[in-house]
């Protein structure tokens, strides 16, 4: 007969190292993802780090298929606390001026470096309430 | 038309309810009319039910764009098979498709279930009347499928192109179906507590609903993850994003109750954590729905803010307290004496098995909540992206399909070392083996690595067992080689059907490893006439073409794939511009072969200069991914199939509590 006890101990063993697993990784992943509002206020103190931060497209400055260089404005929805964006990459189907988006990348010298841009779909579930 | 639609909705509100009121008087009552009449209003919901999603589907082939919903979610020029998608397409109509669901599996169970388990009957009508009128509910006061415009629009907005595509014909109706299936179990289970029938006798009545329930649920996750393969472009298929999670979830509790539930039968142990696990996977099926549509957790995938968050909030709250209360309120009856006797035993086999599957399942949610929680704790969203899943789920994973070729084979109670030596002697040799010519092929030592080896030992375990199998047939019966296999198969439908769903998850996991692991990515622009290699592919962009047609443009580049100096194909990835809601979208071009699928995207065009800018991805063995699921599907028809003695039964007895143990 197997001690109930030994068995408990065994299960720990494996929660805890799932744990430590869990503890681990989320640590070694963890990014900020920031709302545009909370982004402005901290951003030279984040300079440099890995972070998201999700606003709306203002002006789209630069959309060269050549090169596959973009530059745009994230905002606010009314256009205002524009932050200047440079990705370099293929741009999503989605990506377009007014649209919702979330840049993954590294502030720095006044410019968030995107690594990524990705796009939420508008439409999906929920249509817009105004109308076509 | 459409006020018929709204009424049916609004009066199957009232019957559900009348339904869940007449289940629980008359089974605390003890009488048997009440309860036929909560029963009997229990189909009247269903009936009602249907005519409101067939008036729906009806203003959606019609183009009643009159209909906010229809306007909303299908055009006049949609093709048809998408307009009926958009059935499920939009908020309102996916939970009415749920409702009508729940109701339909509601009606199937009452009449498996006339003359049996007339005890729990009434608790299970009544539970799964309370969940129809949560959604009713939804449905009659908050999203309102039949809502009018002030003003008809001339045309509709569409179906997200993203949607339009075949695969996701199939892949909600199969989630929602393996989601909603996942609620008969359950008001089993609450009815064992409700009624203090703890025996097996729910157990085995719901065996077969729990694999259906299951079996939709792999078809449909399976499913999603070929809709994004093909269709969002990024050349993989799983990308942990929210949604996905959410059905990933109730699918790994689901996985693991399947197997535990066994060592009950057998041992009638575990019987509070066979409990646990279903009360889980229901639960966690309406935290998915949850998390799809609140917008609490972004995702591509979200539906936008939609005011349904705190109804399933407070929705959820009240199943996981009534869950819980009932759990502790029966714990002294649950408590089983028995205990596992050994570390090398079946028994506890499984028991890994199921902290395994529960660990992934925890993991799983701890990083999908994670940004709520940090917000909660720190005042701060922080993630965490598919590098945490993946990091944390491969080992996980790994020590998972070791057990898959130890569980079924390894002794009950205590395994001697004369059982190890006989049931493990040629698994472990054919891994070692396998291994061996691994590094010989000089494949790197990782999860990949450990992934096909331990595919290999259980393999073997299954082969072993299909071969011992047969051959004992063959001398005893003197049967030939294939007609003993069909009937090994066919006597014990249950363990061979299962040995088959283990090679199937044998061949994805090795499309996952493989596909992760050595996955290349080339991009390069290109003028017309250049060249790209791709891994061993060497890829001519040849020109561009365009074409046209009332709902969408296509520009699609002409790619000739070149192979060791000969051209092997040509593709032709794609940008569409779908018209009404003005979008492009990317169609990808594959050459799948079983070895590795070459994938290009044609991720920008520029018209002026004729540049292009291909993307192309080599995904080696990810083909093993979608076979692995198909073997997992035939696995488990042949689980469910009834035996000769059930099907001698009366039809509506299938799954029912007669079905003798097999």
């Amino acid at each position: 007969m197997l001690d109930r006890r030994r068995f408990f101990v065994g299960g720990a063993a494996i929660a805890v190292f799932l744990g430590y697993l869990v503890f681990y990784f989320t640590r070694a992943t963890a990014m900020y993802y920031f709302e545009l509002d909370e982004f402005l206020p901290r951003r030279e103190a984040l300079a440099g780090q890995a972070l998201r931060v999700k606003g709306w497209v203002a002006t789209v400055s630069l959309d060269d298929p050549a090169t596959n260089e973009l530059r745009f404005e994230l905002a606010r929805q009314d256009g205002s606390g524009a932050v200047p964006v440079a990705y370099h990459g293929i741009k999503p189907d989605m990506f377009a001026a007014g649209r919702e988006v979330v840049v993954e990348g590294k502030y720095e010298g006044g410019t968030l470096a995107a690594r990524q841009v990705m796009t939420s779909c508008p439409s999906k579930y929920e249509a817009k309430k105004e109308g076509a | 038309m459409a006020e018929v639609g709204r009424l049916a909705i609004c009066l199957a509100l009232l019957f559900a309810a009348y339904a869940v009121g007449a289940a629980v008087v008359g089974a605390r009552r003890r009488s048997a009319a009440v309860v036929r009449s909560a029963e009997h209003a229990a189909y009247a919901a269903f009936a009602l039910v249907a005519v409101a999603t067939a008036v729906l589907l009806h203003a959606l082939l019609t183009h009643d764009f009159s209909l906010e919903y229809v306007a909303a979610y299908s055009s006049s020029t949609l093709p048809t098979r998408y307009t009926v998608a958009a059935l499920w397409g939009g908020q309102q109509g996916s939970l009415l498709f749920w409702a009508f669901m729940l109701t339909l599996f509601t009606t199937i169970v009452q009449l498996q279930n006339r003359e049996r388990n007339r005890v729990l009957m009434p608790w299970v009508t009544a539970t799964l009347m309370v969940t129809a009128v949560f959604f009713l509910g939804l449905l009659t006061f908050i999203a309102n499928p039949f809502e009018r415009l002030p003003v008809p629009a001339a045309e509709g907005q569409d179906l997200n192109p993203l949607l339009q595509n075949y695969w996701m014909m199939i892949h909600p109706p199969s989630l929602y179906t393996g989601y909603v299936s996942a609620s008969v179990p359950f008001a089993f289970a609450i009815a064992a507590l409700a009624a203090g029938r703890l025996g097996d006798q729910w157990i085995r009545t719901v065996r077969r609903w729990a694999l259906f329930s299951w079996a939709f649920l792999t078809l449909g996750n399976l499913l999603g993850a070929r809709w994004a393969y093909e269709v969002l472009g990024w050349g993989g298929y799983w990308a942990w994003d929210p949604v996905e999670n959410a059905a990933f979830m109730p699918w790994l509790v689901s996985t693991a109750y399947l197997h535990s539930v066994m060592i009950q039968e057998k041992k009638d142990m575990l019987r509070v954590w066979n409990m646990v696990l279903v009360l889980l996977t229901f639960t966690l099926t309406i935290f998915g729905t949850f998390l799809t549509r609140s917008g609490v957790i972004s995702s591509v995938h979200s539906f936008t803010q939609s005011g349904l968050g705190p109804y399933f909030i407070g929705f959820l709250a009240m199943v996981i307290a009534i869950s819980l209360g009932l759990v502790i309120y029966r714990l002294p009856e649950l408590r089983t004496h028995a205990t596992v006797e050994s570390f090398l035993s079946r028994e506890s086999a499984f028991l890994f098995n199921n902290l395994m599957l529960v660990g992934i399942a925890f993991a799983v949610f701890w990083g999908t909540v994670f940004p709520v929680l940090s917000e909660w704790v720190r005042g701060v969203k922080i993630t965490v992206g598919p590098p945490f899943f993946n990091r944390v789920n491969a080992p996980l994973g790994v020590a998972l399909l070791f057990l898959t070729g130890v569980g079924p084979v390894i002794a009950w109670r205590r395994a001697s070392p004369r059982n190890l030596w006989r049931a493990f002697a040629v698994p472990v040799g054919a891994g070692l083996v396998a291994a061996l010519a691994l590094a010989i092929a000089r494949v790197p030592f990782g999860y990949a690595f450990a992934t096909f080896a331990l595919g290999c030992f259980v393999l073997g375990t299954v082969g072993q067992e299909f071969w011992r199998g047969v051959r004992a047939r063959q001398a005893m019966l003197r049967e030939s080689a294939p007609r003993a296999l069909t009937r090994l198969v066919g006597k014990n439908r249950r363990r061979y059907g299962g040995y088959i769903i283990h090679v199937g998850v044998v061949a994805v996991f090795v499309g996952i490893a493989a596909s992760s692991a050595f996955r290349i990515e080339a991009q390069k622009t290109l003028r017309t006439g250049e060249e790209m290699d791709a891994g061993k592919f060497r890829l001519r962009y040849e020109r561009i073409t365009t074409a046209e047609d009332a709902h969408v443009s296509r520009l699609q580049a002409i790619v000739s794939v070149w192979l060791d100096g000969r051209q092997i194909a040509t593709l032709a990835p794609e940008k569409r511009f779908y018209k009404k809601p003005q979008q492009p979208t990317t169609e990808v071009a594959m050459r799948s072969t079983l070895g590795e699928d070459l994938y290009l995207v044609l991720g920008s065009y520029d018209p002026p200069s004729g540049l292009a800018t291909i993307l192309a991805y080599v995904n080696p063995l990810v083909s093993w991914l979608w076979i692995g699921g198909i073997v997992m599907a035939i696995g488990t028809v042949i689980t469910m199939w009834p035996s000769a003695a059930e099907r001698r039964a009366p039809a509506y007895e299938l799954g029912g509590a007669r079905v003798p143990a097999e």
